[in-house]
């Protein structure tokens, strides 16, 4: 009987490595403990040995069946995880398709420029000022130190409307604006949309600058200097080379305009800035007298600089676009891209 | 205006390679725009020596040469024959490229090798016409380029002059600006003026009867000018600054512009009738015709030079065909004059004729200049001419132009630049500049500006000088001491960056068209005629028709960009703008500049991909759209109404939008007629919300509620309505029912057509009831929503399914 129960046993064990499913399990399970199975019938044998044997050989079925028992509950846990794994591989997808969209927008990029320079100049404690599109001659122009008849006019190709009014060429009437409202110190940046009447890859009737103005009590030319520095590190990077050079404009003097080392050559000399190496970025000076004369301020008392800046420009540079009209046509491949 | 590296080293003797005097002249704010460098291009055309000139053995016409070029002796086949052995001539060596893109090759000439070519002037460009090819003098050095050999070579510069830099529209005047930098002295041009026994007072006169427009007149005669082609060193100096040669005398008054920056203009004496010089102004409507050919009809404002009948010259802009230089002139006159600037300015732009005059005169011009270049201009003729100088000069100068004087303080510049320079070094700079100064008590100046700086009135305009001379460079940027200024970022510019945040992240990509419109497209928005958007503020100098009013709704723009969009295949599109838009309101003269923010959306719901809906959007994804704005920002007490929308909507898919009883905006669905209009077959849905509006109303501090602890119990009531009655209706009755435990109600299926009867309905709704202290009991909901049921059917025609 130990025999046939050892052989049993092996054969039992054996079988159990060769089951793959639940079901083949459950039969294993029928044939070997199963109440008509081979250990149960074995164990039915018991009765017929003699009292000396019978609790000997009990205790070696019992530990034969808590024996497979616990096999077989192994091989349960082991082929139920084998199936869900199977299973899971049965579900593998393509993660190669584009999953549902979420849609996401972009902002134009004379926005993207012009949040970028506002958010500068805001650290530095300008706050931001606006003014009307559609302007008069005065703010403008007159108030600017622009005389009627004066070849400084054409430097800025004007649009006219109806009652005597124009669009505005710049943002600079805004400063006018603001000084006559308030008094010094100013401290202020003016984004906003101004038009000239010319038209071709380098210029638009529409376009986008964006002002500053700082008036207190002893600002300097080297002042100007330093905001603008400041600016154009921010901007363009810390390494970036700046320079100014004299120029002209009826509303600040001195003026300079300001120029950055090219950012396509590093200053080398490329197509871009013309084998210069420098890129003019914005134009700039101390608040000319008659300015502070227009708006009731004592040029004796205070001084002041103003800059401007042309943001399709800016943007052109940073994005290394070469056409401006790109930049209204509003096509959506383009667009997306920001 | 180009100047010529050349030319200005007569002037001032600087000792700088081209590209460091182009940085100069830009750092002293003469911006160079352009640098060209004439002759590089020939540098392999050089000085060789013929030394053997032989019949081509197969051809009567061509020669057989030995050339030396100073390293080889080549063998070059050539066609003239003005030429012998022993003679220097120009030599493009093989891979020289010459005008007109013709590349000089190693070649076979009737059976003969040639490697290169002997040149012409013409085949160079040195000129129109050539009789054979360059003969160079003897003492031209071998194996040197032509064009240093010629002294041809040059950089021209191409500045970019502020418009009030009228002292350096001239040679004299650049240099003068690298002097100064430099601490070089300026010499100037030779005159020496021979006169006859003649007083030109004997044989013209001038009377100026416009004293304020013409200041100063001044004038000499030459007479038995032989007038001809220019020698080929003015010509060729004239052709570098960009000036074609007509005439000797012609390219000396051209020449005396270029060099000093004053305009002459030289008159055939025997056209003047009388020997007579009037300036007065043209009579209304009076027909000139100038040197170009056109006549021109001229106005009371505009000055003219005329003699004893007839108008000879537009002052200041351009002569007349009557008294110009002909071939056979022989007597001339040469006017030397101050015009008015702005006066020169009115008419040449009313007659839109700019020229190398007109933009000095407009710019002014130094007064005190006239004799001089008077001078230099008769020297010349006389010269290259011949003639006789009459004795004298007429100087008709009425209204004398004083003096200018500017004083100046120490503590001023350096206060305004942040510099401590000190009163000698200003004082240098600004006599190295022509001004000259005298101390009047310490550390201020009384400083006498020359008549050539017309730019120069006040201090400050001294201080610019002191700053450009001294250097931008050179001066220390410093970061301002300023006070802290309580002004914040106004509201509306954060509220404007968050709206534009909220549009980008529901996926709406920003546009930005052009401000401009047209009335042909504003007539497609099917606008009553009294609406306040078909009277646009109209430009009067447009550029192009579409572009000829200022847009008043941000609409047509949107659409034209849709449009642009579909025709490259970009069928799906979400879109917004948050632009002005411009309204000219009835009894105002001063425009509104509203701002708006609209959005658009076309073709389908999702982007095209394997497991989106195809679907095309409808009236409720601009709604959800619309919503998202109310939600975010708060607005209260919202209400939707088909009511008084705008007729560029389809009338039965488009709603208002109030809060608070304040017109929001609008939305819906384009009217099939204006989407056709613009060219779109697709529908597109269009909202337009009122910046204004959101700012007054917008409400982000509506208090903020705790949730209940215990979960909401909903009930569903599925019901049979008619077809008009709105939901809105239905949830207003639910509401009625007052229930403090109802929670939220909202409908949650709708369905028309199959097994519904005509006319009507089928509407589902969800009813959340709650409490904030416990879990409602079933039955206490069960009483709830019996009383919702029983308001419902009280109110309304319905059938409970």
């Amino acid at each position: 009987m130990k025999e046939q129960l050892e052989k049993m046993e092996q054969e039992a064990l054996a079988e159990l490595r060769t089951v793959a499913t639940e079901g083949e399990l459950q039969e294993l399970r029928v044939k070997y403990l199963g109440k008509k199975g081979e250990l149960t019938s074995l164990m039915k044998g018991l009765g017929s040995l003699s009292p000396e044997e019978r609790p000997v050989m009990g205790e070696i079925l019992n530990r034969v069946k808590n024996g497979l028992e616990n096999e077989f509950e192994a091989a349960l846990k082991h082929v139920k995880e084998f199936s869900k794994t199977a299973k899971l591989q049965n579900e593998k997808i393509d993660v190669t398709l584009p999953g549902r969209t979420v849609s996401t927008g972009t902002k134009h990029p004379v926005t993207l420029i012009t949040e970028e320079i506002c958010d500068i100049f805001a650290k530095l404690g300008f706050s931001v000022a606006e003014g009307p599109e559609i302007e008069e001659d005065y703010y403008n122009f007159e108030a600017l130190n622009f005389p009627k008849d004066h070849p400084a006019r054409d430097m800025q190709d004007t649009f006219f409307v109806q009652n005597n009014l124009l669009l505005r060429t710049h943002t600079s009437p805004v400063q006018v604006r603001t000084m006559l409202k308030t008094k010094p110190p100013v401290r202020i940046i003016a984004p906003g949309t101004v038009y000239r009447c010319d038209y071709d890859a380098t210029h638009s009737p529409m376009f986008h600058q964006v002002e500053g103005l700082m008036v207190d009590k002893n600002i300097t030319f080297g002042d100007l200097k330093g905001i603008l520095t400041t600016f154009t590190n921010q901007m363009f990077g810390n390494d970036i080379g700046v320079r100014l050079r004299p120029s002209f404009f009826p509303f600040t003097e001195p003026s300079a305009e300001v120029d950055i080392a090219c950012v396509i050559c590093r200053g080398k000399g490329c197509k871009v800035c013309k084998h210069s190496g420098w890129l003019e970025i914005l134009g700039a000076g101390m608040v000319d007298p008659e300015v502070f004369k227009h708006v009731h301020y004592d040029p004796e008392e205070i001084s002041g600089f103003a800059f401007g800046m042309g943001i399709e420009r800016i943007a052109m540079l940073k994005y290394g676009i070469n056409d401006m009209r790109l930049l209204f046509e509003n096509d959506i491949r383009f667009l997306k891209q920001f | 205006m180009k100047v010529s590296y050349n030319w200005l080293k007569e002037y001032v003797k600087f000792d700088l390679s081209p590209n460091a005097l182009a940085n100069l002249l830009t750092m002293l704010g003469l911006e160079v725009e352009g640098i060209e460098h004439i002759g590089e291009e020939f540098d392999t055309v050089v000085v060789a020596i013929v030394e053997e000139r032989l019949q081509h053995p197969n051809a009567d016409k061509l020669s057989l040469c030995k050339v030396n070029n100073g390293r080889e002796i080549l063998s070059i086949v050539c066609g003239a024959q003005n030429f012998k052995s022993g003679d220097k001539v120009a030599l493009a060596q093989v891979g020289t490229v010459l005008p007109g893109d013709f590349k000089i090759k190693k070649s076979k000439i009737r059976g003969e090798e040639s490697c290169g070519m002997l040149c012409s002037e013409k085949e160079l460009g040195l000129t129109e016409e050539s009789d054979g090819i360059i003969v160079l003098p003897d003492n031209s050095k071998i194996g040197t380029p032509l064009f240093e050999s010629m002294g041809l070579k040059d950089t021209i510069f191409e500045l970019g002059l502020t418009p009030n830099r009228a002292d350096c529209l001239s040679v004299i005047g650049v240099a003068r600006e690298i002097g100064a930098k430099l601490g070089l002295k300026l010499e100037y041009p030779t005159i020496v003026v021979k006169e006859s026994d003649r007083d030109i007072n004997q044989i013209a006169s001038i009377k100026i009867e416009a004293p304020d427009l013409c200041p100063r007149y001044t004038a000499r005669y030459v007479s038995g000018c032989k007038i001809g082609p220019s020698p080929q060193w003015l010509v060729n100096r004239l052709n570098a600054v960009g000036y074609r040669s007509i005439n000797n005398v012609v390219d000396i008054t051209n020449y005396v512009l270029m060099e000093y920056g004053h305009p002459l203009h030289a008159f055939d004496f025997r056209m003047l009738k009388g020997g007579q010089i009037i300036v007065k102004t043209a009579a209304q409507g009076e027909k000139f015709v100038t040197l170009d050919a056109e006549e021109r009809e001229l106005t009371t404002s505009d000055l003219t030079i005329r003699d004893s009948l007839d108008a000879v010259a537009l002052a200041g802009v351009m002569g007349g065909e009557n008294s110009e230089i002909k071939q056979d002139t022989t007597d001339i006159l040469i006017e030397s004059a101050y015009f008015n600037p702005s006066a020169i300015r009115k008419t040449s732009k009313r007659l839109g004729l700019h020229t190398e005059s007109s933009h000095r005169f407009e710019r002014g011009t130094d007064i005190n200049i006239l004799t001089t270049a008077l001078d230099r201009a008769a020297f010349l003729v006389a010269e290259l001419a011949g003639g006789e100088i009459a004795k004298g000069i007429i100087d008709n100068y009425p209204s004398p132009i004083s003096d200018k004087k500017v004083d100046l303080r120490v503590d001023r510049v350096n206060s305004l630049l942040g510099t401590e320079l000190k009163a000698e070094e200003i004082a240098n700079i600004l006599k190295n500049l022509g001004f000259s100064l005298k101390e009047t008590e310490k550390d201020s100046f009384s400083v006498d500006i020359p008549s050539f700086r017309v730019d120069i009135e006040r201090e400050v305009d001294l201080i610019e000088e002191v700053a450009r001379l001294h250097g931008y460079n050179n001066i220390p940027a410093t970061m301002p001491l300023a006070r802290v200024i309580s002004d914040i970022t106004p509201p509306a510019q954060t509220l404007g960056q968050e709206l534009k945040n909220h549009f980008v992240g529901i996926g709406f990509n920003e546009v930005i068209n052009f401000s401009f419109g047209s009335c042909e497209e504003i007539k497609k928005l099917k606008l009553a005629d009294n609406d306040k958007r078909v009277a646009a503020i109209a430009l009067i100098n447009p550029i192009v028709d579409e572009h000829s009013v200022m847009r008043t709704s941000l609409l047509p723009g949107l659409l034209q960009t849709v449009s642009k969009n579909v025709n490259m295949r970009s069928e799906t599109l979400r879109l917004f703008e948050m632009r002005r838009v411009y309204h000219l309101n009835p009894g105002e003269t001063a425009p509104s500049e509203p701002l708006y923010i609209a959005g658009v959306m076309t073709g389908t719901r999702f982007s095209e991909s394997w497991n989106q809906s195809k679907e095309l959007v409808d009236f409720f994804d601009i709604k959800g759209v619309v919503e998202s704005v109310v939600n975010r920002f708060k607005l209260p007490s919202v209400s939707y109404s088909s009511e008084n929308t705008d007729p560029f909507y389809h009338p039965g898919k488009s709603a208002l939008l109030k809060s608070d009883d304040q017109i929001i905006g609008t939305f819906g669905e384009i009217h099939p007629d204006v989407q056709e209009s613009f060219g779109l077959d697709k529908p597109v849905q269009y909202f337009e919300l009122d910046f204004g509006a959101i700012m007054t109303i917008n409400n982000n501090t509506a208090p903020i509620k705790a949730p209940s602890r215990y979960p909401d119990t909903f009930r569903d009531i599925a019901m049979l309505v008619k077809k008009g009655i709105a939901a809105d209706k239905i949830l207003s009755v639910i509401n009625s029912a007052r229930i403090p435990n109802l929670t939220k109600a909202y409908v949650f299926d709708l369905y028309e057509g199959d097994k519904i009867p005509e006319g009507e309905k089928s509407i589902a709704v969800r009813v959340r009831y709650g409490s904030s202290e416990r879990t409602l009991t079933d039955e206490e909901v069960n009483k709830f929503h019996q009383k919702v049921i029983n308001s419902l059917q009280a109110q309304l025609e319905m059938v409970i399914r």
